[in-house]
């Protein structure tokens, strides 16, 4: 290669080499990000702190009343028992989907790991939920879901023997399992493409050598094969986790967070305080809140599954 | 000599029941999206019958033009406007910026993670400060925010660019750095360097995570739910004016759902070499 | 060999396909316990996929594999009874070196104190005791090969397989292990079954060397039977360094006998008693091949019996040390000799070379076989 003309300054770790005395090029990587730097300051940190200003005020649609009120909202949180339950029913639906679509997107990425004549066309349609949007799948399952018209109580009547009559969308006893039904077969074949990729990369030799040595299926996957998808796991379980506590669509499109408040999360509740009862203060804690408690989740988790960032 | 050979180990026994288990595997995440398509095309007879028609008798597109004809199809068509305009300015100033981050290391593993976070933001905990942003402007700065275009553009970018800078710095420290290096021996100015060899070395990695972006912004619910009253109405806000309390207009849920799904299977379908790797890669490098 | 033990691992009729690609064609092979088998071939010969398929990571479209008299096509590697190192280790990344070596006994649910027994014991054979609590990253090359055989050593498996384990080393460290390994062979006696391109790892390990070509065995033998007779020009060619020359030739009638005539006219008298060996191909157009180390400069008096004195003019000269290498012109072609390294000054200089054709061999040029 031809030498480097006045190289004798070297910018950053990354070796890229800068000409010394050519001012204009000192200040190109800050042109560079800027824009984007500055619209995710706008959009990220001003509403941000704009709606931390009017928490601590009492602002309602009806009466915008912005004196200060210190911490007034904040301990209504702490009140409401309304607000603990929408994070319990998030709980609950985040800690049964999350195992089981990990669980069922492991099992089918080990179905198509090996050769198989027409791959790619099973693989291509299995996918097509997963680009659906999510408030169209809702749609989509509210009208499987129908009582007397949808198909999903017209096959369990088959096998009953009998007319099925279930009322998915409103009987508190079949809500949850409707919407999780509906989350894990839209999201079960994210999983099942990350992971795999990720088990094809897998070093084939390894468990070549852990076949010879005579280890059976189960220590093969648990010891050889789990540490080495481990990495690309924990991101996508991350991912997906993340996903799980912020679910609005599907649940809209189902319950709306009924039957009454049954199936509220915490994002339905935040926007029926905010959209439908107004109180614009009081969501504006609320919201903080439910920041200030993802940050605290997303930490633990990052720092529990050893990704070192 | 005839050897025995255990009954799992042939290879067509094998074989069948793997492909018993894919056959039944798709058709449980295929069937609900046909009931949809199938639905989209019946006549209100076959919608309402009981017991529910496996298959329409012909395809009747009754349906579909209803909603051209009361003027909701252009929902589809402010979605596009919506995703698309902000697809473009989310690549061209997420590229930009992971560029910064690869080669110049700005701001150090500090920003790179602070932009990471912002991905991590829950989406209805930031639509309601932007929405009360939104209003403010709204009033102070002479026109609307809530309820337009501009409006929604901005924050889709917003909410893209960590995303793509994510993606992006994968696959431009893919290339070589010779590349550039010999490019800018030859005379080029930074900025040409960019458009003239990183831009066109990471084709691949564009596209892939420009059909991304954009699908999430053309699937998005929320942020447009919040935002928009009657001026902008994107088509998943649409469908959902089509629910009701006692009897939903099924027929119309259908077809605009397809409208709005259409083009994504289109797009993905055609594809979907590059996004296995693209998910991948954005999962790997992570 | 022991004649009359019976044969550890015997193939028969073997065939592997991969796609259009067919890899194995037809291999017959028998190795009686306890001896150092040798797989050695230029690539794509098959030598792999018949290591693998004589582990059962690869299935055999025809013909049968038995080890210990059982016929095992069907069964699964982990009850065939081997143990295999391959060419990148495939060690296990995130366990310790006791960890990687234990594996196969605790898969096999060996008692506790047992595993360290025979886990220490392998680790003191290869003299990696100090490594137990180390990682695979941590490691080096070499330690890291040492691992991978006392992995497989741990098992007392009854078939040890080599899957090209130095290559990836570089020469001095593949020095090092190729005695360790000879060495191991002697202490331990197992059969083992060794993959290699490189023929001085043949040449030095094996107690037979089977070489392969395009998937099938040209020459079977212990090494030195490969060396000094081998069956075809190309097994002449593969062994020994450097490698043999091979120049075109005449068989003729000569005064006293044959002999040979090259381009230039120029003749080399054959020994005593070629006649009756290479009647046949009287008048035919031959292959000559001899071994630099077979031609040496002239001595005093004259050449001995069987032995050719040419007169000729120095090429190129490489020394390597202890011996030189001098390349000269000959029947058209140039070949290499072997000198003692004070033996020649500079290119161009005139030489004598008595050339031995009492260790030389003819190939006929249709067949590529040695007459």
């Amino acid at each position: 290669m031809a030498g480097m003309a006045q190289t004798n300054t070297i910018d950053g770790a990354s070796g890229f080499a800068v000409a010394p005395g050519r001012a204009p090029d000192r200040y190109f990587k800050y042109w560079l990000i800027a824009p984007a730097i500055l619209l995710l300051l706008a959009i990220g940190l001003f509403p941000l702190i704009y709606s931390l200003i009017v928490s601590f005020q009492r602002v309602t649609m009806l009466d915008e009343d912005y004196s200060f009120a210190g911490l007034v909202n904040y301990a209504q949180l702490f009140r409401d028992a309304r607000l603990w339950q929408s994070l319990l029913h998030t709980a609950i639906i985040t800690a049964i989907a999350l195992p089981l679509e990990l669980i069922l997107g492991l099992l089918m990425a080990q179905l198509f790991l090996e050769r198989l004549p027409g791959r790619q066309i099973f693989v291509s349609l299995l996918v097509l939920p997963t680009v659906i949007s999510p408030i169209v799948a809702g749609a989509t399952w509210r009208l499987m879901f129908d009582n007397r018209y949808g198909p999903i109580n017209q096959i369990l009547g088959w096998f009953a023997g009998k007319p099925v009559a279930a009322l998915w969308t409103v009987n508190p006893d079949l809500v949850y399992l409707g919407i999780i039904l509906c989350e894990i077969w839209q999201w079960t074949p994210f999983m099942f493409l990350i992971l795999l990729a990720a088990l094809s990369n897998v070093d084939k030799s390894l468990t070549d050598a852990a076949e010879i040595d005579g280890a059976g299926y189960w220590r093969t996957f648990f010891k050889i094969v789990l540490p080495a998808i481990w990495p690309v796991m924990a991101i996508a379980i991350l991912i997906r986790g993340l996903d799980l506590v912020r679910i609005f669509d599907i649940i809209w499109a189902l319950t709306m967070g009924g039957p009454g408040t049954m199936t509220e999360t915490i994002s339905v509740y935040t926007y029926v305080q905010g959209f439908q009862q107004f109180e614009t203060s009081y969501t504006a804690a609320m919201a903080f809140l439910v920041i200030v408690l993802l940050t605290v989740i997303v930490t633990w988790a990052i720092r529990r599954m050893g990704l070192a960032k | 000599m005839t050897i025995d050979r255990p009954l799992l180990r042939r290879p067509a026994v094998a074989l069948s029941l793997r492909y018993a288990a894919a056959i039944a595997l798709t058709l449980f995440f295929v069937f609900p999206v046909y009931w949809l398509f199938i639905i989209s095309f019946k006549t209100p007879e076959e919608i309402f019958a009981f017991p529910p028609a496996w298959y329409p008798k012909s395809l009747q597109f009754a349906n579909y033009a209803v909603l051209f004809r009361d003027g909701d199809a252009v929902t589809v068509w402010n979605s596009l406007v919506l995703a698309g305009a902000s697809t473009v300015i989310a690549m061209v100033l997420g590229t930009m910026a992971a560029y910064s981050l690869v080669r110049f290391k700005t701001g150090g593993e500090n920003l790179a993670v602070w932009i990471i976070s912002q991905r991590m933001m829950p989406p209805i905990a930031i639509v309601f400060p932007i929405f009360l942003a939104y209003v403010w402007l709204g009033k102070f700065g002479g026109f609307a925010w809530v309820d337009s275009y501009h409006g929604l553009i901005v924050l889709y970018t917003a909410f893209s660019l960590p995303y793509v800078i994510w993606m992006m710095r994968g696959y431009i420290e893919d290339i070589p750095l010779e590349l550039e290096e010999s490019a800018l021996v030859d005379g080029c100015t930074r900025w040409q360097v960019l458009w003239r060899v990183v831009f066109p070395m990471a084709r691949t990695g564009l596209f892939a995570t420009s059909v991304f972006t954009f699908v999430f912004a053309w699937n998005d619910f929320l942020f447009a739910f919040v935002l928009t009253r009657t001026e902008v109405i994107t088509y998943t806000v649409q469908v959902t004016h089509y629910f009701g309390g006692q009897s939903n207009f099924w027929a119309k849920i259908a077809a605009m759902s397809v409208l709005g799904t259409v083009p994504v299977f289109f797009t993905v379908a055609t594809l979907q070499r590059f996004l296995v790797r693209g998910i991948s890669m954005g999962a790997v490098k992570g | 060999m022991s004649k009359g033990a019976m044969a550890d691992l015997k193939i028969s009729g073997l065939h592997k396909r991969y796609g259009s690609v067919h890899a194995v064609r037809g291999i017959d092979l028998e190795i009686p316990a306890g001896e150092f088998t040798v797989l050695v071939g230029p690539s794509g010969c098959g030598k792999s996929t018949l290591l693998r398929t004589i582990a059962g990571l690869e299935e055999a479209d025809a013909g049968t594999i038995e080890i210990g008299g059982r016929v095992v096509n069907y069964v699964r590697p982990r009850d065939r009874d081997i143990a295999m190192v391959f060419q990148n280790y495939a060690l296990y990344p995130y366990m310790n070196v006791y960890e990687n070596i234990a594996f196969g006994l605790r898969a096999r649910k060996t008692p506790a104190a047992e595993i360290d027994q025979r886990v220490r014991r392998a680790a003191d054979m290869l003299a990696i005791s100090g490594l137990l609590e180390r990682l695979p990253r941590q490691l080096s090359g070499g330690q890291r090969q040492r691992v991978a055989i006392g992995r497989a050593i741990v098992r007392n498996a009854r078939l040890f397989l080599f899957d090209e384990p130095l290559s990836n080393l570089d020469a001095q460290l593949r020095d090092e292990m190729r005695s360790e390994i000879k060495r191991l062979h002697q202490e331990i006696g197992t059969t083992m079954i060794y993959v290699t391109h490189d023929q001085i790892e043949a040449m030095t390990l094996a107690d037979r060397i089977v070489l392969l070509r395009d998937g099938q065995i040209e020459q079977q033998g212990s090494p030195l039977t490969l060396f000094e007779r081998p069956a075809t020009r190309f097994v002449a060619g593969f062994l020994g360094s450097p490698k043999m020359n091979f120049v075109p030739v005449r068989l003729v009638e000569s005064a006293g006998g044959v002999s040979l005539e090259l381009e230039g006219n120029q003749g080399l008298a054959l020994p005593a008693g070629s006649r009756t060996r290479y009647a046949a191909c009287l008048g035919r157009e031959m292959i000559l091949g001899i071994r630099p180390e077979h031609m040496a400069r002239a001595r005093d008096g004259g050449p001995s019996n069987g032995h050719v004195r040419l007169e000729t003019t120095v090429e190129l000269i490489q020394p390597t040390g202890s011996r030189t290498y001098i390349t000269f012109p000959l029947g058209g072609t140039s070949v290499m000799a072997e000198v003692d390294p004070h033996e020649v000054q500079k290119p161009g200089e005139p030489i004598a070379i008595d050339l031995d054709l009492n260790r030389a061999v003819l190939i006929d040029p249709l067949t590529s076989r040695v007459i």
